[in-house]
């Protein structure tokens, strides 16, 4: 098969775990080294190289690694998690997938990928939702055969947060 | 004077009864009232110095719905200008931080000084003649501006006391963050912002006095060994309000039995330094007891400083400092602008560490705090009701408490926190305030 069928398939599976409240699950398509970022944006004026303007650097609204993303969902877990208990619903739209070209690192066989995420959210019995749009940047790794997720870095289209929280993965 | 309304006669009355109407959270005439009378005349948090270091930087913030520019200008100065042109009303500055010698409308090209000076307007002759004056038509400054301990605070009332006389006897305990270290507070980036359908009020109920909530609101990290199990754990402590000013804090130290390091679990050379720059020998020895502090600010400041870690499974402690303002945006619905603050002078691992804590526990995905923003949406929600609005909640704890007669410190303090005390005294400021 190819990288990018086998990247398309990854992308899926993973959307179809987060929607699905399938977290363990999840965890287990991570590297032990995983890095997840979700930087805040602010409204900046136009870079002039563009590219993503107002990414700021020293504050985030998630900063993630192995043991505090283990946390998160072991909170999930407890039974007590009243911000996602009951669950919200959540529909992870994954489009524009650009593959790139694998490389061999002293970590092994990685791939950068790019795809672009619409997370629709509702909760309660209100008819009401929230989007949220983002482009995320990610750094699949190969583990034992199949594609694990390394590093990734969600860049939000939302400077305020349409949201009361960000209880959930994006 | 304000007309006593019936909803205003409730709730004076309900102040002293303890017992208020839930619609205090989700109501167009107490917002419209609000916005006038509370956030038309406080001392309301812009900024801190921190943000806007250089000439020219500038954060955009926020009193009430008036958009102001914070910046400081070459001449070193801190300013908070109107972001609105004089000629016709546009945004000169659209960015929410940057830095700027000048500000440019992009309507008609006026063209302002950082310090606010009009200095440019295209054909000014040819347009307006000789009779124009552009000294007349500078940027309108916010009316007060003052700065405590780096803190920026701005006042839409001219008439308004000094900061120093609004901060009161708070200023003993934010001195317990603002002097820990004589180098001062340095924000860890630009603050968090998101959009509640909540009132501020609610928010700041349970920084100004609610440890009664962490048992269940945070029971999953209870059960994840983060919170101690032990149902009484957030009763010890100082509940300390200062009366006639609406703020009010808590002091909480470490629970009988529990081992928790000294002075928030800060690093032993951030002790030692506090040691010198605290203003009192009782600040330091509260500070070195103190394992959680929280302050709120009349109106819309909160801060939280516990003793925490970057995650479950850390060994050590790892504190965290945040600062946050209960923006209003309108009747059940808020804005949180979200800070995270360090000692300049911490060590360098402490500052990413700390960093850690506060996100993966506080601000918009924190463990600790979607718990407390689903709740109070909720809440909110019901304050809304036709049947609901007209409840009277429950402000009855601790009403036979009597204080501390040992408190170090000043304000009214009571040696336990499982009490309404500091929300009685907030919200007996916040009627006063309605009224006059």
């Amino acid at each position: 098969m190819d990288v990018t069928r086998e990247v398309l398939d990854f992308l899926h599976r993973e959307a179809a775990l987060l929607d699905e409240g399938r977290y363990r699950e999840w965890l287990s398509l991570l590297t032990e080294d995983v890095v997840y970022r979700v930087p805040v944006r602010l409204t900046r004026e136009r870079p002039p190289q563009g590219g993503y303007g107002g990414v700021a650097e020293g504050m985030l609204h998630m900063d993630e690694d192995r043991a505090s993303l283990e946390m998160r969902v072991a909170r999930l877990e407890t039974g007590f998690a009243w911000a996602e208990d009951p669950p919200s619903r959540l529909r992870h739209f994954v489009t524009n997938v650009r593959v790139g070209e694998p490389v061999r690192t002293d970590r092994g066989e990685e791939v950068e990928v790019r795809s672009y995420l619409l997370l629709f959210r509702s909760r309660w019995d209100k008819p009401d939702f929230t989007f949220l749009s983002a482009e995320r940047q990610d750094l699949l790794r190969r583990e034992n055969g199949g594609w694990k997720l390394a590093r990734r870095l969600v860049i939000l289209d939302h400077s305020t947060l349409p949201t009361h929280n960000l209880s959930f993965f994006l | 004077m304000a007309v006593k309304t019936p909803m205003l006669e409730e709730l004076v009355k309900g102040v002293e009864e303890g017992l208020l109407p839930a619609r205090i959270f989700n109501d167009p005439e107490l917002f419209a009232l609000e916005q006038e009378k509370i956030f038309g005349r406080s001392w309301v948090y812009l900024a801190h110095e921190s943000e806007i270091p250089k000439p020219g930087d500038y954060v955009l913030r926020y009193v009430g719905n008036n958009p102001y520019i914070v910046v400081r200008g070459e001449d070193g100065e801190v300013r908070a200008l109107l972001d609105m042109c004089r000629h016709r009303g546009m945004r000169v500055c659209r960015a929410e931080m940057g830095n700027a010698s000048h500000f440019r409308c992009p309507f008609h090209g006026w063209t302002y000084r950082n310090d606010g000076a009009l200095v440019g307007v295209p054909a000014e002759r040819e347009a307006f003649g000789p009779s124009f004056n552009k000294a007349e038509w500078g940027l309108y400054p916010i009316p007060r501006l003052e700065v405590f301990d780096g803190m920026i605070f701005g006042n839409l009332d001219p008439q308004a006391p000094s900061l120093e006389e609004w901060l009161g006897d708070i200023r003993w305990y934010l001195e317990l963050i603002t002097k820990r270290s004589s180098a001062g507070l340095e924000v860890l980036g630009p603050p968090q912002r998101w959009v509640v359908n909540t009132d501020w009020k609610l928010a700041l109920e349970t920084f100004i006095s609610d440890s009664y909530h962490t048992l269940m609101t945070h029971r999953s990290l209870i059960e994840l060994g983060i919170a101690p199990r032990d149902a009484k754990y957030a009763m010890y402590g100082e509940q300390v309000h200062i009366p006639g000013k609406g703020h009010g804090s808590m002091v909480i130290g470490a629970p009988p039995g529990a081992k928790l390091p000294p002075f928030w679990g800060y690093p032993e050379e951030m002790l030692e330094r506090a040691k010198a720059s605290y203003p009192s020998r009782e600040q330091f020895e509260v500070a070195r007891e103190t394992r959680i502090l929280l302050i709120t600010v009349f109106p819309n400041l909160s801060i939280h400083n516990p003793i925490r870690k970057p995650d479950h499974k850390y060994q050590g402690a790892v504190p965290m400092l945040t600062f946050r303002v209960w923006h209003p945006l309108g009747p059940g619905k808020i804005e949180i602008f979200s800070w995270a603050l360090v000692e300049k002078d911490a060590p360098e691992w402490f500052k990413e560490k700390t960093r850690l804590s506060y996100l993966r526990f506080f601000g918009s995905s924190g463990t600790f705090e979607q718990d407390d923003t689903e709740i109070w949406s909720l809440v909110t929600q019901n304050a809304g009701s036709s049947q609901g609005r007209g409840l009277r909640l429950c402000y009855r704890m601790g009403m036979d408490l009597t204080p501390d007669p040992n408190w170090p410190g000043p304000g009214v303090a009571y040696g336990i926190n499982f009490t309404d005390a500091n929300l009685r005294n907030f919200y007996r400021r916040y009627v006063e305030m309605l009224l006059s």
